[in-house]
């Protein structure tokens, strides 16, 4: 019965209802993608480091080889090439995935990136290298990625190749399908940016947990309003959290499983930036199924209890709610989360230094999203402080208007702004990394200690190249947030705002207020986030790291970038505010 | 009924307004004049173009046919940011509710269509402070919209109608939302009001009671007008 009058209520519910229900399964639907983004990267980094396992096996019991494996790193157009030679290779055994058979003695399999390479340049330039003519192509089962350039060779026993000079190890080799020797190079390597990916996911997942909850919470206002009503006219609790819930939680579905379809499309795109040397297989960044599942479930969960949230007051107090009686309040407890977040950050940090490598990017991810979670609940209160400032002071009506819109409801005016503050906090966080790694490419500093304290030209290239992509991330995330969220904050104060049109305010003072209501806020938000994001960073590089070369750079870019963002978002909602506010619009009753 | 005011100029004349909505005549060649001072009251059932006739006489859309003038202004020549000044200087406005802003106080709700026009806030508030008295809702300055009654909210929302000295107040509904002792208080207010003050007043209601506070009332059936009365109709 609930269920019937909820998707009825969205089916008659008009233009405004689907626009609203459209807003908040596009700003689920980024998040969702930019979610998917970040498990795709976890997982293109297992698939690889199943699919190149056989290279570093476990060594064998004596007696249990069936050959002996030496892998040897070589370069050709300024491109490494690994050479996988397996020494008396014993016919019939178990060959190494992408081979269809253990290769003889004077066999050379090569990659397809390999084989084009040998056909193209000229024969002593790379063929020249192997014993042999190439045999045939290796599967993508072999690979890394599709363009890693590797020739597996087969060699008869006391081959040259295994008393060669050189740092690789020879291995005997008993199975061909087990995990990759634990300490290895491998391995190690692959850890290393396991760890840096989850850091980057944490830094990836509150914007985008804060979009998903405020397209949930997209029309609150005027959502609570209608239900409002509804509770005055007699509809129990259960009945009105039945309605919320459907009506956010159809929208946040499929918009959840349009940002899955997103993800699943953009794969190929994704699968071309580079990291630890190489490209992706597209089905490598597609993230699998189950993991999809729960995406799309913990997304929709978040979602409607985030708009099930805000219906407490409407339980509570309908009244209040239905006529607005009462302003929000934010209390100045609030100061004691950044306290207990710094804390968190710090014996985080402590930990990390003194944990395994395996452990130390969750455990600082834990004071990652400790300083994050920071932001978003000062937040609110800093909308305040800034609402209470301009009132006190404005000579102007758009400055009044804008700053009684803040103080009347900080929670809802920060709401466009917390994914831009996330923004600028990861902003902070990446700006000294960045600027440090490249003047550790430039020869000028080695500032950046690396998790597990290894220096590499490769590592240090994809950290300046990571950050990048997060940087991008968040700030798509913050830009959808803060277009959508000022949209709707045009949709739940329609009436009041087509009336104030009609008694003659101009459009453009209406739009001033909104400005303002987004900027000033904005930029105190802003300054917390970049001194907190700094803070982050500061066990990898030191703050003044962000003033040398690049780093001036990368804040001049997010000053441009944020700007932009709040301008473009609030003037995408205003053809929307001419529109709901056209006189005339709302016709004879 | 209160007493009418003497023959001069209209205040706001409409002549012959006509307003379609696709093949729909919402308004077919209705003629209304007010005068300074002037009370009258628009009736009819739903549907009968009481409120079309409003915002074609405020400016708000702009009449098919026929011409409207306020003030000695073609109205319906205007463009729309000439038509919003003119709605924000000479006309005030009272609906049926949520014509307040609910995060301002009632008294900055008041002194805003003043900083609109450009009166300085201290300036804008004080006088808007002053309409609290008349009306008889000192101390309620502070309140949000929210924490006011629905009779006490349509007396600030008169007092904002009124603070800027318009020539023509438009009322559509003004009691629609409030008991009925309530109500007559505020249309004894908003009508004693606009003798005094010299501002014309056109009411759009289906209220009887409503009505026969004005001087006259002008009925439309259909988008006609259907019978004029009171004092000189």
């Amino acid at each position: 019965m609930s269920l019937r009058l909820a998707l009825r209520l969205l089916r008659l519910g008009g233009r405004s209802a689907w626009t609203s229900a459209g807003l908040v399964a596009a700003g689920v639907a980024v998040a969702t993608a930019l979610l998917c983004v970040a498990l795709g990267a976890l997982h293109g980094l297992d698939a690889r480091e199943t699919r190149t396992a056989w290279r570093d096996p476990v060594p064998a019991a004596p007696g249990e080889a069936v050959t002996q494996l030496r892998t040897r790193t070589d370069a050709v157009a300024g491109r490494p090439v690994t050479e996988v030679n397996l020494i008396a290779p014993r016919a019939g055994a178990a060959p190494p995935p992408g081979l269809p058979r253990m290769p003889s003695p004077g066999e050379v399999w090569m990659s397809p990136s390999l084989t084009a390479l040998a056909a193209a340049l000229p024969p002593g330039d790379l063929a020249a290298r192997y014993p042999g003519p190439v045999t045939g192509v290796l599967g993508p089962d072999a690979l890394r990625d599709p363009d890693e350039l590797v020739a597996v060779v087969g060699r008869p026993a006391g081959d040259p190749v295994l008393t060669a000079p050189g740092t690789s190890t020879v291995v005997a080799v008993a199975a061909f399908d087990g995990p990759a020797a634990p300490g290895g190079d491998s391995a190690v390597r692959s850890e290393i940016y396991r760890q840096l990916t989850v850091v980057a996911a944490a830094l990836v997942l509150f914007p985008a947990a804060g979009l998903v909850g405020a397209s949930a919470r997209l029309s609150a206002a005027r959502r609570g309003q209608r239900l409002a009503t509804l509770r005055l006219l007699g509809a129990s609790t259960p009945r009105i959290t039945v309605v919320a819930v459907t009506e956010v939680g159809v929208a946040a579905c499929a918009g959840a499983l349009a940002g899955i379809a997103l993800e699943w499309v953009a794969a190929p795109a994704l699968a071309a930036i580079p990291l630890a040397g190489g490209g992706w297989f597209a089905a490598d960044v597609r993230p699998p199924p189950s993991t999809l599942l729960a995406v799309a479930v913990a997304v929709t969960l978040l979602a409607t209890v985030s708009a099930v949230g805000g219906l407490r007051r409407v339980v509570i107090s309908p009244l209040g709610v239905a006529r607005r009686r009462d302003p929000q309040v934010v209390r100045g407890l609030r100061l004691l989360g950044p306290v207990a977040a710094v804390v968190v950050f710090g014996v985080a940090n402590v930990y990390r230094q003194a944990s395994p490598i395996a452990v130390a990017g969750p455990v600082f991810a834990v004071g990652v999203l400790a300083l994050l979670g920071a932001v978003g609940v000062l937040g609110p209160l800093v909308v305040r402080v800034v609402g209470a400032a301009m009132t006190r002071r404005a000579r102007s009506p758009h400055r009044l208007l804008a700053g009684r819109r803040l103080l009347d409801d900080p929670k809802g005016a920060f709401r466009p702004l917390a994914g831009l503050t996330l923004a600028v906090f990861v902003a902070g966080f990446l700006a000294p990394l960045t600027s440090a790694v490249a003047g550790a490419q430039d020869g000028r500093t080695d500032v950046v200690t690396m998790p597990g304290g290894r220096g590499d030209t490769v590592l240090v290239g994809d950290l300046g190249r990571g950050a990048l992509v997060v940087l991008v991330a968040t700030f798509l995330l913050a830009a959808t947030a803060t277009a959508t969220t000022s949209a709707a904050r045009v949709l739940d104060h329609r009436h009041v705002l087509y009336l104030q049109r009609l008694a003659g305010t101009p459009t453009a003072v209406l739009d001033r207020a909104r400005r303002a209501e987004t900027l000033a806020p904005l930029l105190a938000n802003g300054t917390i986030a970049l001194a907190l994001g700094l803070l982050c960073a500061s066990p990898f590089a030191p703050a003044d790291a962000a003033l040398q070369p690049g780093g001036p750079a990368v804040f001049g870019a997010l000053l441009v970038v944020g700007t932009l963002t709040v301008l473009g978002a609030t003037a995408a909602a205003r053809p929307l505010l001419a529109s709901v506010t056209e006189p005339g619009r709302e016709r004879d009753r | 009924m209160t007493e009418k005011p003497g023959p001069m100029a209209p205040t706001l004349a409409g002549r012959g307004v006509t307003k379609r909505y696709g093949a729909a005549t919402v308004l077919a060649d209705v003629d209304l004049d007010v005068h300074r001072g002037e009370t009258v009251a628009v009736t009819g059932p739903s549907g009968s173009g009481k409120s079309t006739l409003l915002h074609c006489l405020a400016g708000i859309v702009t009449p098919d046919e026929g011409e409207i003038v306020l003030a000695g202004q073609r109205v319906d020549r205007l463009p729309e940011s000439r038509r919003a000044a003119l709605r924000r200087e000479r006309i005030g406005f009272v609906f049926q509710f949520g014509q307040l802003l609910p995060e301002l106080p009632a008294v900055e709700n008041v002194a805003l269509p003043l900083m609109l026009s450009g009166v300085g806030r201290a300036e804008a508030v004080r006088r808007a402070a002053a309409w609290f008295t008349s009306l008889g809702i000192e101390g309620l300055e502070l309140r949000r919209p929210g924490q006011l009654s629905g009779g006490q909210e349509q007396r600030v929302a008169i007092a904002r109608a009124l603070v800027t000295g318009p020539a023509v107040v438009f009322a559509d509904e003004p009691t629609g939302a409030l008991d009925s002792t309530t109500g007559d208080r505020v249309m004894g207010l908003l009508t004693g009001l606009a003798v005094r003050t010299g501002t014309a007043l056109v009411v759009v209601t289906h209220d009887a009671d409503v009505a026969a506070r004005c001087h006259r009332t002008v009925s439309l059936r259909d988008g006609r007008v259907a019978t004029a009365a009171g004092a000189g109709a």
